[in-house]
């Protein structure tokens, strides 16, 4: 595990060079981040569902409950839904907005957009739904155009995340709520070592096994290892101008919700 | 904090679930709660544990929550087995305290009324699974057992009202207590008026002596009832 938790230092070094990011455990040129980002989704996007089901035992359901509780989204509200993927949230937001109401479902990735797209066809959602192929660094939104922005398991894989948080604030409304559901670090010293074992054994075997693909989920590991801690990241947000930001943990800290208002 | 989000959304996950399976089997009673569901109705359990549920219109039936909804129409607060009673339809729980209701009084009328007329056709979910006879058969069974417990547990209660009321004399008939109640009543009113008038001598005295007529005597004691 001691070898797991060094990279976290090479990042920090890392990220001292303009140039340079993390993917994974990995330094990369910023440039190529996104690319490597959308090879992985593209290798993983038929069988995106019933991985979360299975790496999660079901639990990432429980996780996108709570952050719709918390969302407070309204019939007629407008709901942009960033890094949507296969449109779990997005079809929680189309029921809770109603036909006067809006939702947004946004990925940069074409494959994941395709299947979501799909999946939410299939299931009679129609009418309060669009489509988006954009980049969270550079929304293609008009200012205070929602009243709702939930980017659930995206923030860790955005190349520039201040940059990001930035454009979300542009977007939403004044009053509006950001919610940022994501991977974080566990409380517990004890889960936390369960936790990385099974990080770094059962979910590369589980892609080979099911997704034909274990690098793509050895990148998972590796970026929630690297993504900012619960209090960073509410840092993050403050400093890209939300207020009253909290994080509430999940299952012991392994997922956190933060949520921001937009002043 | 127990019970953290995970645990209250699976909580909730599983009353929403339930709540609205079973309201698919009583299409009436699923109109009239809808209907009712104006605004959001939020229980906050205090004991034994901390816990809230909120029960909101949703577009494919009830959404339940597992957060304090931020505009709730109507909340009842109180412990676990008040609510277990009101469900079980004693509508003493919110009289005698033992349920705090604020919110939309007329909201809460309307919700009540539409949780006394659910009545889901618990027999056509088990013909849906086992068969029409069989589920016939078993739900015949399961009435008779419902109404045979109901009964059982009344026939109980009384008898044992009886026997402690009227047998072994340990607690005092209703009626004895209503008419004891009543005498301490009348009593404490004619204190009430005894103590007026006595605060009342001193100031009238000085104009009884100037007064060529006597003072008045006090009023008789009120015929006692019920004694």
């Amino acid at each position: 595990m001691s070898d797991q938790q060094t990279p976290a230092s090479t990042a920090t070094s890392g990220s001292q060079h303009d140039d340079v990011t993390h993917f994974g455990f990995r330094d990369v040129p910023k440039s190529q981040k996104a690319g490597q980002v959308a090879e992985v989704f593209h290798s993983v996007a038929g069988k995106y569902d019933l991985m979360n089901d299975l790496m999660s035992m079901g639990v990432h359901r429980l996780w996108k409950r709570f952050t719709i509780e918390l969302s407070g989204v309204r019939p007629g509200h407008q709901v942009l839904d960033i890094a949507g993927g296969t449109g779990d949230l997005t079809m929680k937001f189309s029921d809770l907005v109603g036909p006067s109401g809006k939702v947004v479902l946004a990925d940069i990735n074409a494959s994941m957009l395709k299947v979501g797209r799909s999946r939410l066809a299939d299931r009679g959602y129609a009418g309060n739904i669009e489509y988006v192929q954009a980049d969270a660094e550079h929304l293609p939104f008009p200012d205070n155009s929602f009243n709702a922005v939930s980017i659930a398991f995206g923030l860790r894989n955005v190349t520039d995340k201040d940059q990001a948080l930035r454009d979300m604030a542009r977007v939403l409304k004044p009053g509006g709520k950001l919610m940022v559901l994501e991977f974080s670090k566990p409380s517990n010293p004890l889960l936390s070592k369960a936790y990385d074992t099974y990080s770094f054994t059962a979910l590369p075997f589980m892609g080979k096994l099911i997704a034909g693909d274990s690098e793509s989920y050895k990148y998972l590991a590796e970026s929630i290892r690297m993504h900012p801690d619960q209090d960073t990241l509410k840092g993050m947000m403050e400093t890209a101008g939300f207020a009253n930001c909290k994080y509430h943990n999940m299952t012991g800290g392994i997922v956190a919700l933060h949520v921001g208002i937009k002043p | 904090m127990f019970p953290g989000p995970t645990l209250l959304s699976a909580a909730s996950a599983i009353v929403e679930t339930a709540l609205n399976q079973a309201l698919e089997f009583d299409p009436a009673g699923r109109k009239a709660l809808l209907a009712a569901l104006t605004a959001p109705v939020q229980f906050d359990l205090t004991v034994p544990i901390a816990l809230t549920l909120t029960l909101t219109q949703g577009a494919k039936g009830v959404l339940v929550g597992s957060q304090p909804a931020t505009q709730p129409g109507l909340v009842i607060a109180g412990p676990a087995m008040a609510f277990y009673a009101m469900a079980s339809g004693d509508t003493g729980a919110i009289k005698d305290g033992r349920l705090s209701v604020h919110g939309d009084t007329a909201l809460a009328h309307q919700f009540q009324r539409a949780i006394e007329q659910l009545s889901p056709d618990w027999e056509a979910a088990m013909a849906r699974h086992l068969g029409d006879v069989p589920a016939h058969f078993l739900a015949k069974r399961l009435r008779n057992s419902v109404k045979w417990s109901r009964d059982a547990r009344q026939s109980m209660a009384s008898n044992l009202e009886e026997y402690l009321h009227e047998e072994t004399g340990a607690l005092p008939g209703s009626r004895e207590l209503e008419a004891s109640f009543q005498d301490i009543d009348a009593l404490s009113l004619r204190v009430d008026r005894l103590a007026a008038r006595v605060e009342f001598l001193p100031q009238s005295q000085p104009a009884s002596h100037l007064s060529s007529h006597p003072p008045e005597p006090p009023e008789p004691p009120e015929k006692q009832e019920n004694s």
